[in-house]
């Protein structure tokens, strides 16, 4: 009954702060973004072909832990299949952060547009499924500027 | 060409509410361990009274649980209970090659239990109380009915199924939240197998000595230990063994049902049997 006791209150802990760490960054990237979205990030592999410009890889990447609460959630999830949408805003999180932090990368640089962005995502926590999962997400492109 | 990064809504993750889902999922958890666990743990109790008596009686003999009795340094009273014990084997006509084996415990704890093998336990801290022969005997024979109706390994069998189930799923939700559920669920089994030995007991005990007096008994010691008139019992479904009072009552209702007389001369135990 002792672990029921040590579960229930970390489940709880996990999710007010879970909560906090949550909307105070989604507020962050949303403001973020506005603030970056002159410099355009592509997934196209073709670079413009009007001119010549200088290329440099730029990268950004973060690393998330999970709380207690969503792993609980996603834990029972495993049971019965279906979407675990406690993880899903965890990567969006980190997609979003990884590509923010590539662009303020390009930006310092003057860059007019990076092209060719691709994502990566890779779980840290090692192999046993006993420790909640800690996420790295990277986003990488090839930043242009005007010569 | 003029490159552009739009807004994009902010839809891309579930705007379910987290906690909904969590108490969903978690109620449909309970009620799947618990419906898993009540017919894992019947299919597998089921299917180990299959298991004949010569193999169990294999598996417990690799384990020597004579190292634990205190048998060699009571030898008086280790054969008084192994005499009293087979004339009960034969009162209950147990199988030729089901051999009750009994351990005294040379210890205070207030106990007695039977196990795989046809091993019966009994501890000086519960000896030390009883009145008469009358009670011991129904000590022993409910103890031997465990092994008659093959109670140790139905539930071990029973235990076993339930919990290799939960560690092959534990692996992916808390395991301590279904272990303990699980365990809810077995108990109640266990109290219809007690329920079962105590009326093998009386049987037994009305067939030695031609009346029941003194069988009830055992259970008022066991109320007085437990501090009087059951304030302080646990509730019934946390408890293997059925209320205390519940089965002092038993008797009389047994009694009255197969014509069993509740009064008669008790038989004084030894003088070595003094502790």
């Amino acid at each position: 009954m002792e672990q029921l006791l040590y579960v229930a209150v970390f489940v709880t802990l996990g999710y007010f702060f879970g909560k906090r760490a949550e909307s105070k960054h989604f507020k962050s990237l949303i403001e973020r973004e506005q603030h970056l979205n002159a410099l355009p990030a592509m997934a196209s592999r073709m670079p413009p072909q009007d001119g010549q410009y200088d290329q440099v890889l730029v990268s950004g990447s973060v690393v998330i832990a999970n709380d207690y609460f969503k792993t609980f959630v996603a834990g029972l999830r495993n049971l019965f299949g279906g979407k675990i949408t406690t993880y899903e805003s965890l990567l969006d999180r980190a997609r979003r952060e990884a590509l923010l932090r590539m662009k303020e990368q390009a930006q310092q640089m003057n860059a007019d547009l990076v092209f060719n962005v691709k994502y990566e995502t890779a779980n840290i926590s090692g192999q046993t499924s006993k420790k909640p999962p800690i996420i790295e997400a990277h986003a990488y492109g090839t930043a242009l500027r005007k010569l | 060409m003029e490159y552009k990064n739009p807004k994009l809504p902010e839809n891309n993750v579930s705007k379910e509410h987290p906690l909904k889902e969590f108490s969903t999922l978690l109620i449909g958890t309970l009620v799947l361990v618990v419906v898993v666990s009540i017919t894992l743990s019947l299919a597998g109790s089921t299917l180990a009274g299959y298991i004949p008596y010569s193999a169990e009686k294999k598996v417990a003999s690799l384990y020597d649980v004579s190292t634990h009795s205190d048998n060699e340094r009571f030898p008086e009273i280790a054969a008084y209970l192994q005499d009293l014990a087979d004339k009960i084997s034969k009162a209950q006509n147990l199988p030729e090659d089901m051999k009750i084996t009994v351990h005294y415990m040379d210890s205070p704890t207030m106990n007695a239990f039977a196990t795989l093998g046809g091993n019966v336990f009994m501890f000086k801290g519960l000896l030390e109380r009883l009145p008469n022969e009358n009670t011991l005997v129904t000590l022993l024979g409910h103890e031997i009915a465990h092994v008659k109706y093959r109670h140790p390994i139905r539930s071990f069998g029973g235990g076993i199924a339930v919990a290799i189930a939960m560690t092959a799923i534990g692996s992916s939700a808390d395991s301590t939240v279904l272990g303990d559920a699980g365990l809810l669920s077995t108990l109640q089994f266990s109290r219809k197998m007690e329920t079962q030995s105590d009326l093998e007991a009386m049987h037994n005990l009305n067939s030695l000595y031609g009346h029941i007096n003194g069988g009830a008994e055992l259970f008022k010691i066991f109320r007085e230990a437990r501090g009087g008139d059951g304030g302080s019992e646990p509730s019934e479904f946390f408890s293997t063994h059925p209320q205390d009072e519940k089965r002092i009552n038993s008797f009389t209702e047994n009694a009255n049902k197969y014509n069993w007389s509740e009064t008669g001369e008790l038989t004084p135990l030894p003088d070595f049997f003094k502790f």
